[in-house]
């Protein structure tokens, strides 16, 4: 009975948004040392509850909404002696106790590292998760998909520069089967001018990437894992302000910052810019345009690759009131320029083509814990009303060597103009209601809805513009947990997926409805404090999306009878931390993972080669494992390494052939084969040196370095055509390439000063079909950082 | 403390272990003067492989492990003068012309250079003639590209633009089907396309226009009203025989699209029978005196492509009249006779239904014998040998796994 009601005010708690909230009150300060200093990462425990917290960078805290009453609370640091502080908090009060520590250095050996930080909290969950703390890479020039690429499993495949396309891979996963979240909201409507390759990593607080099974609170139909960006509210009133410019012309600046009134009155600002010209060297086989005249590996520069965008998430509203701990309206305003300098193959070279794009997206925001005394509820919204323009209006050929010839009047690739929107609508809603200590259950569900209309200036009569291309889609999911804190915990879950097409003429529409159950079990145990197993299993579903069914007007071609993907994921995983004395510590991870994926969703040429086309493959396996270690010497030697491999193979037993419109009747050749142009054996390294109390006390000197390894690997079947020299089988070439920075922060990290130099040995770097990235670049940055 | 880094180096190797996997690299590549092109099966975008074989008449050869991989999607080929030539379809994107020759069995690529996408090109003199056919009528003028690349220099030695609508002069695209050199001129059979569209207003008519070589002036159009149209899209329906006479295929497939209701409906508008026609030498007029009905002498088949292959008989992909469309291709292989007016049909084939396709791009020494890839809904094939004096059929080559695209001859270097 109880739960029945939980659930039904769960699904209902828009209406007990006021009339639960009344005997609550919140608590809030900052921990430091006896110095003053502040301590980040000290763990406070409401007492005879489940209810934990873990001080900032800032040493704050808060408990945002416990009942009013007398309550003890209990504070844990290492290194420091315990302490219990006696509260008693009227009703809708919201005191504030700041607590200062006392160092207890005989007792060192006996306290454990308890009080975790948000990211480590995360790795501590039974799925197989790794959170990167962003902080730590604010005086870099990085976006996310950057910082992405140096996490074990992860391997970020780029097209080009600064703004190019980018193609993520996770445990073997990649494009579609993976998906992008920010805060937990699904990131599919955002637009071209806010995507992971964009954001720079200064708007997160840390970055968590899930491999495999995803927590059902990220109400989605991922199939290969999910990303989420959490950018957090870790101060009330701050600003951070950066600023760097490099090799290539590029320019980056970020703004973030919160005004916070006492009365919890809230204006939140992220304001971000890119801009590179992206004109690096590559090496190329040119041919002249008038003549054709060749030149092998010629060494020549990108001209036509210029990328810039500028983008604004604003947020008004209340936090921490008795009805929310968050209300914001907000909107986001993005505007992104790119040049198209190649095809797929650099062969194929471009000069006039580009690409437009815009977001104007207002979002609503609402959150809640503790609605009713252990019940949260989260509910989220957002409209992109914004559009995108593909422009190619140039009647011209150009070769690498920039020269331009008249072509006649069909553009470049095909004349056009054309002009779109998707009208994407996003609400997700999430509850999760905690019965007791141990047993928690949740209940979550995202409604998405796209309707592309568009319009072609320079082809106002083309047909394909009066085409329905509507798609519907729900995920509703629901979830128990089962918690014995640093014991076990288990999650079961289920999903039901819901999509609903629309596609063809106006008049003679036809309309397509799928449904897909999906179920899981995660479950982590800690065999001691410093090992932790983690095992999970999945069948999961993925939808086809809506630029699979209608085409994303560029490359890919619709297909509205394309099935969903169901992948059967089990994954392994141990933590293991430990130290040989107090000042060499280590930390190790190793995950494994299987996947049998089928009617896998892939992409492959059209009937006429023109352009790709989503379709299923009968089945593709995985099987992979990834391994880290860290080590730390005393606090400033930081040094790592991951490694992972993985073989995704073949299950395609029979091939289509296209001339007959039947499958062979012999078995492929390519049966169980491994399957191309997916990296199978990547590694990061890094190792940094932080020194205290450089020129002055209170500045801070960070020396690092990052080396990255890919093994070669093939483009097409690696089993197909001859591996001899002399035949030229396409590949990708081992790759190495090494990175260097040097940050200089004055005055604890108010003002901070780096320098990096990427691809410092200047290696020809490639990925997808030979598309040269980025020659050796320098870059500085500039940081001004203030919490109040 | 010691075994807990032991153990963690152990995690370490048997991680880095796992995955330094063996690869084998067992390189089984052949060699020789005959070119077979392969669409691997389960293709993942890759354009042919290129395969050198010794023979034509006996063995087996897979793309597994063998053959060069090229670079795009889509390509057809041409040999001229010593050299492999492989035209990239590039569609909207740039089209590419890379050149080979054989040095000690092995394709070598000896240039890669940008040019559109090409719709039809032959060997004329010693240059490459490539023409890029629009679809769309501009009213600023409809222009077909050329471009004349020497076999020697391996560069565009001239290049312009040809009047699309200039040849039909009837309001139409005039599509070239094919080109051919005849004589020191270039006969380019065309059927005329509306705006935007393969379809046509116009049917039962035969048209080549002529240009001079290397200046590219039309001459003329000449026309013929006892077929239609000749050659088809991609398909060249002229052979130049011994005596310099040049015989024409007309397949009878005009088309045009219909609205009934909301649905587009395309239909076939032909009257006239598939038949060949004929231009005699150093004439620039059909031969009125001249013509076979090929339906009438076949059974009613027709003729979908052919290859000339000496002593006035070609060996032809045919279909029977049933089975007839603008694009449909022959399974099933007749020897021509143009002199005889006879059509025999191919013995020693494989069954049609276990025929998925026949190769369009073939060799013939001119001894009367033709090289023909056959590829099998098993998902392999072979090439067989076609003898035009018995029509009989005989297995050669054995492919394993791939399409057939094209069978060649390069001589090494």
């Amino acid at each position: 009975m109880k739960i029945k009601n939980i659930l039904l005010s769960g699904v209902l708690f828009t209406f007990h948004l006021l009339s639960f909230a009344q005997n609550t009150a919140s608590i809030s300060g900052q921990v430091k040392d006896e110095a003053g200093q502040t301590l980040p990462g000290v763990s406070i425990r409401l007492q005879n509850t489940n209810q934990v917290t873990i001080t900032d960078d800032d040493g704050a805290y808060k408990f945002s909404s416990i009942a009013a009453g007398t309550h003890t609370f209990q504070v844990i640091a290492i290194g420091f002696a315990k302490q219990n502080r006696e509260v008693t908090l009227a009703p809708g009060q919201n005191s504030i106790l700041n607590i200062k520590l006392k160092a207890s250095v005989g007792q060192l050996a006996d306290v454990t590292v308890t009080g975790r930080t948000a990211v480590k909290e995360v790795n501590r969950q039974a799925f197989n998760v790794t959170a990167i703390d962003a902080t730590k890479l604010y005086n870099t020039t990085l976006d996310v998909s950057g910082a992405l690429d140096k996490v074990a499993g992860v391997r970020v495949r780029e097209s080009g520069g600064v703004g190019s396309d980018f193609n993520l891979s996770l445990n073997g996963f990649s494009g579609n089967h993976v998906k992008y979240f920010i805060d937990g909201i699904p990131m599919d409507n955002f637009g071209s001018s806010f995507q992971i390759n964009n954001i720079p990593i200064n708007i997160a607080e840390r970055i968590e990437v899930y491999k495999g099974v995803v927590p059902m609170w990220l109400g989605s139909d991922a199939l290969g894992g999910a990303i989420n960006i959490v950018t957090g509210d870790r101060y009330r009133n701050f600003i951070d302000v950066s600023y760097s410019f490099g090799s290539f012309n590029t320019h980056r600046s970020v703004l973030n910052t919160a005004v916070t009134t006492k009365k919890g009155f809230t204006v939140q600002l992220n304001a971000f810019q890119n801009y590179s010209d992206n004109n690096y060297k590559v090496t190329i086989d040119a041919a002249d345009i008038y003549t054709g005249a060749f030149a092998p590996s010629a060494t020549l520069r990108r001209f036509h690759d210029t990328y810039h965008n500028e983008s604004i998430i604003a947020n008004v509203g209340l936090v921490n009131k008795k009805f929310a701990d968050k209300l914001l309206l907000g909107i986001t305003l993005g505007q992104n320029y790119k040049e198209i300098q190649t095809g797929a193959r650099m062969e194929a070279v471009f000069g006039g083509w580009h690409r437009r794009g815009r977001t104007i997206m207002p979002t609503l925001k609402y959150k809640k814990t503790d609605l009713i005394k252990g019940l949260d509820v989260t509910l989220n919204a957002n409209y992109n009303i914004g559009y995108d323009q593909n422009i190619d209006t140039v009647n011209a050929r150009f070769d690498w060597y920039g020269n331009r010839k008249p072509n006649g009047s069909n553009g470049e690739r095909s004349r056009t103009h054309y002009k779109y929107r998707n009208n994407p609508v996003l609400v997700t809603t999430m509850a999760n209601y905690k019965l007791s200590e141990k047993h928690s259950i949740a209940v979550s569900n995202v409604f998405t809805m796209f309707n592309r209309k568009g319009s072609d200036e320079l082809n106002p009569a083309s047909p394909e513009l009066e085409d329905v291309k509507k798609s519907n889609k729900n995920v509703l999911g629901v979830g128990y947990n089962y918690d014995v804190e640093d014991k076990w915990s288990a999650a079961v879950f289920g999903r039901l997926i819901n999509l609903h097409n629309t596609s063809g003429t106006s008049n003679n529409s036809s309309k397509n409805n799928l449904n897909k159950i999906g179920y899981g079990l995660a479950s982590t145990y800690f065999i001691n404090k410093n090992l932790q197993a983690k095992a999970s299993y999945e069948l999961t579903n993925r939808m086809p999306n809506a630029e699979e069914i209608f085409g994303d007007v560029e490359n890919l071609e619709g297909n509205p009878n394309l099935k969903p993907e169901s992948s059967n994921n089990i994954n392994l995983g141990f933590i293991y931390n430990f130290k040989l004395n107090d000042i060499n510590r280590f930390s190790i991870t190793a995950n494994g993972v299987y996947r049998h994926a089928t009617n896998f969703i892939f992409t492959r040429y059209n009937q006429n080669q023109q352009k790709l086309i989503a379709d299923n493959k009968d089945g593709v396996s995985t099987i992979g494992a990834d391994g880290e270690v860290r080590y730390s010497f005393k606090n400033w030697l930081l040094a790592g390494a991951s490694v992972t491999y993985q073989y995704l193979k073949n299950l395609q037993k029979y091939d289509f052939d296209n001339i007959s419109g039947q499958y062979y009747t012999n078995v492929s050749p390519l049966y169980l084969n491994q399957m191309p142009n997916i990296p199978h054996l990547f590694a990061n390294a890094d190792l940094s040196v932080s020194l205290k109390d450089v020129g002055r006390k209170g500045n801070h000197l960070t020396l690092g370095s990052n080396l990255l390894f890919v093994d070669q690997f093939w483009l097409y079947w690696p089993s197909e055509g001859s591996r001899d020299a002399s035949a030229n089988k396409r590949g990708i070439p081992t790759q190495v390439s090494i990175d260097a920075n040097a940050v200089y922060s004055l005055k604890n990290g108010r003002y901070n000063i780096a320098f990096e130099a990427k691809n410092i040995t200047d290696a020809r770097l490639v990925d997808n079909f030979s598309l040269q990235k980025p020659s050796r670049g320098f870059y500085l940055n500039l940081r001004y950082f203030l919490n109040k | 403390m010691k075994s807990r880094i032991t153990k963690a180096i152990v995690a370490l190797v048997v991680v880095a272990g796992f995955s330094a996997c063996k690869k084998n690299d067992s390189s089984n590549l052949t060699k020789g003067e005959y070119i077979l092109t392969l669409t691997p099966i389960a293709s993942t975008g890759v354009a042919d492989y290129l395969v050198n074989v010794p023979s034509l008449n006996e063995g087996s050869v897979t793309t597994q492990g063998n053959g060069q991989e090229q670079d795009g999607t889509y390509r057809y080929y041409l040999t001229h003068k010593g050299k492999f030539f492989s035209m990239l379809y590039g569609q909207g994107n740039p089209g590419a012309v890379t050149a080979y020759n054989n040095q000690n069995g092995l394709l070598t690529k000896l240039t890669n250079f940008q040019t559109e996408t090409v719709q039809a090109f032959a060997p004329v003199s010693d240059d490459i003639l490539l023409t890029k056919i629009p679809r769309t009528i501009n009213p600023a003028g409809t222009l077909i590209p050329y471009y004349q690349v020497s076999t020697n220099s391996l560069q565009i030695a001239k290049e312009g633009t040809l009047d699309a609508m200039a040849p039909g002069n009837n309001g139409e695209i005039a599509h070239f089907s094919w080109l051919q050199q005849v004589g020191d001129k270039v006969f380019a059979p065309f059927f005329p396309i509306k705006n935007g569209s393969f379809d046509s207003d116009h049917h039962d008519q035969a048209y080549i226009a002529v240009y001079s070589y290397p200046g590219m002036a039309l001459e003329k159009t000449i026309r013929d009203d006892r077929t239609s149209f000749i050659g088809r899209y991609f398909v060249n329906g002229l052979g130049v025989v011994e005596n310099g006479d040049v015989y024409a295929f007309s397949a009878s497939v005009s088309s045009t699209t219909d609205l009934i209701g909301e649905t587009k409906v395309k239909r076939l508008t032909d009257t006239k029978p598939a038949a060949i026609t004929r231009v005699l030498s150093g004439t620039t007029e059909f031969d009125q005196n001249y013509y076979f009905n090929v339906e009438a002498a076949s059974g009613n088949y027709y003729v979908t492509n052919w290859i000339y292959v000496g002593g006035n008989k070609f060996v032809a992909h045919v279909l029977p009249k049933a089975e007839k469309g603008a694009y449909a291709a022959g399974k099933e292989l007749a020897i021509v006779d143009v002199s005889a007016k006879t059509v025999t049909m191919v013995t020693g084939m494989p069954g049609k239904a276990s025929i998925s396709s026949l190769s369009v791009n073939n060799f013939t020494p001119k001894d009367g014998t033709a090289y023909i890839g056959v590829n099998l809904t098993t998902g392999g094939g072979y090439v067989y040998k076609i003898n035009a004096g018995n029509a009989t059929a005989t297995q050669g080559i054995k492919v394993e796994s791939g399409t057939i695209t094209a069978v060649q001859y390069l001589a090494n270097q």
